[in-house]
């Protein structure tokens, strides 16, 4: 049995993963925007599956100061309940949108939420993953390959290219996650990218309009459905030894683009640091 | 540069307080959410070198302007640019809204901005422009039913706009009114353009964009700024159809989106 915490865990991939996690008889902590969605999805994960373990906090994770509140809050229910140890972290929440939309920081809500939400969460809950030399697994997209990430302008705050941000929030994903692997596997933490492949999910249907949310609408019918990259979170919740690899696909490492190396990961990890104002894996 | 920005909270104020600071621009922010204008502050100030104050207040009471005039001179501050971004909306019949909500559309539009636009005009440097950017609409284009106070509202703002920047053009005071279409600025916002189907979209603006060329425009004394080719191919023929035409198509396409919107 194992202790996971898991965000954006109302719809999609994360309530098929939740789903799959509670039928396997792990206890979850899930995280959903607002009470609304975080009822619903209970009440449909409490009916499939019995006495399941799960309890929801609710945040908008794209503000940063929310999730410093709710990850305070987590951090008390795993003292309490769990006695300080956290297995697997899964930073899945993450965002589509159609033009350049803030947070309460000014800060570009995909790069927020898909990249810099998962930073802080994972620094906020470093401790409790240390204790059980747990994982931190993200959900990734192939969309990282061919993308650079644009330091002079991380933000798009020239001119918004939807598809472009999107591509480049995963490619952070990549980038935090080899530079998670740097800073903590000496104590015994490992990171993952999940690649889910094309998944028929609402991501693309979520606060967007016109040519993005009709784009998506054809896309999403030729994907699968969720609960089959939940096969692959399952894997990397359950394995024994820390799985090989660092961007898995269907339970087995895959190649990434050459862009994910130490230079640009170090790069982006002190921009985070700083966006974030906290100070994440330096020498004590 | 020194720039005050009213509604600084909101999506189109944040995005010209990011805009301005990274050309390197001094914030004066206000907006009556201080949460809001907090985290802004520490938002901006962990991206980009510049000087950040905030001060939270109703720009629409009178003692709380005083305040606000106080809290500026007191620290010297001379100020370059001014952002009236503060503004509200109710939309729906006029008869269905309550008079305190059309009155406060009055007060936050009009007169909370021209209270404002006084004061800080006392914060001019002396021989050195003073710009100030008044954010009308596309609605102060045409007569809006079911929008009648708000668009109304707008155009007031940009009448007075090109009135006062004739009127003191020579003490170097330019004033620009952007009217931009719809804005993604909120959740709700989003939904009432995608209500509004194909027109919607394309009467929308990129956020980023106008906010970049509102700044540019305004540096180069211009007096109106219409994002988007379709906003202004619409606001010329505005000005050949007759105007009750007008206001006839518009009021079928707000009644047919408000329905939809109300069903959603």
């Amino acid at each position: 049995m194992k202790n996971v915490v898991i965000t954006g865990a109302t719809s999609g991939i994360g309530l098929a993963v939740c789903e799959s996690l509670l039928l396997s008889g792990h206890r979850v902590i899930g995280i959903g925007r607002s009470a609304e969605s975080s009822e619903k999805a209970l009440s449909y994960l409490i009916s499939k599956t019995n006495d399941a373990d799960i309890t929801f906090f609710n945040a908008d994770l794209m503000q940063m100061e929310e999730v410093r509140i709710v990850s305070a809050k987590i951090m008390e229910y795993i003292d309490t309940n769990w006695d300080g140890k956290l297995d697997v972290l899964i930073n899945n929440a993450g965002c589509v949108r159609s033009r350049y939309c803030t947070t309460k920081e000014g800060y570009e809500q995909q790069f927020a939420l898909n990249h810099l939400a998962a930073f802080l969460m994972t620094y906020s809950l470093i401790n409790p993953l240390i204790k059980s030399k747990g994982r931190v697994i993200i959900t990734s997209s192939e969309s990282h390959k061919g993308m650079k990430i644009r330091w002079d302008d991380l933000m798009f705050t020239r001119f918004y290219r939807p598809l472009m941000a999107y591509k480049q929030s995963k490619l952070a994903n990549m980038l935090f996650s080899f530079g998670l692997n740097d800073r903590y596997s000496v104590y015994g933490i490992r990171a993952y990218c999940i690649d889910p492949g094309l998944v028929n999910t609402e991501i693309g249907l979520k606060q967007t309009f016109g040519i993005v949310s009709l784009a998506w609408s054809l896309r999403r019918k030729k994907g699968v459905q969720p609960d089959v990259p939940a096969k692959t979170y399952l894997y990397l919740v359950e394995s024994d030894k820390h799985p090989v690899g660092l961007y898995i696909h269907k339970n087995k490492p895959k190649e990434y683009s050459s862009y994910v190396n130490r230079e640009n990961a170090d790069r982006l990890w002190k921009i985070s640091e700083k966006l974030c104002s906290i100070e994440f894996g330096r020498f004590q | 540069m020194n720039v005050v920005i009213t509604g600084a909270a909101g999506g189109l104020g944040r995005a010209f307080a990011v805009e301005c600071a990274k050309r390197g621009y001094n914030l004066i922010l206000t907006d009556i959410f201080e949460d809001g204008l907090k985290i802004l502050k520490e938002g901006l100030i962990r991206r980009y070198d510049i000087n950040v104050i905030y001060y939270a207040c109703d720009i629409t009471d009178e003692q709380q302007i005083e305040k606000l005039k106080e809290y500026i001179s007191i620290r010297n501050i001379y100020i370059d640019m001014l952002f009236n971004v503060a503004g509200i909306d109710h939309e729906g019949a006029f008869t269905q809204r309550s008079f305190a909500q059309i009155n406060d559309i009055v007060k936050v539009n009009i007169e909370a901005t021209l209270r404002i636009t006084y004061m800080m005009l006392n914060f001019k440097r002396t021989d050195e422009p003073f710009r100030i950017i008044n954010v009308s609409s596309l609605a102060s284009q045409f007569p809006m039913p079911l929008k009648a106070v708000y668009a109304a509202s707008k155009r007031f703002i940009l009448d007075f706009s090109y009135a006062l920047n004739e009127e003191l053009n020579e003490k170097s005071v330019y004033v620009l009114s952007l009217c931009p279409g719809g804005l993604a600025t909120t959740k709700s916002a989003i939904e009432g353009m995608a209500v509004q189907g194909f027109f919607g979209n394309a009467t929308s603006n990129r956020l980023e964009v106008v906010a970049r060329r509102t700044i540019d425009k305004s540096l180069r004394k211009r007096r109106v700024y219409i994002p988007g080719t379709l906003n202004r191919i619409f606001s010329v023929a505005g000005r050949f159809l007759p105007v009750t035409m007008v206001t006839r198509v518009i009021y079928m396409r707000w009644k047919r989106a408000l329905s939809l919107r109300c069903s959603m």
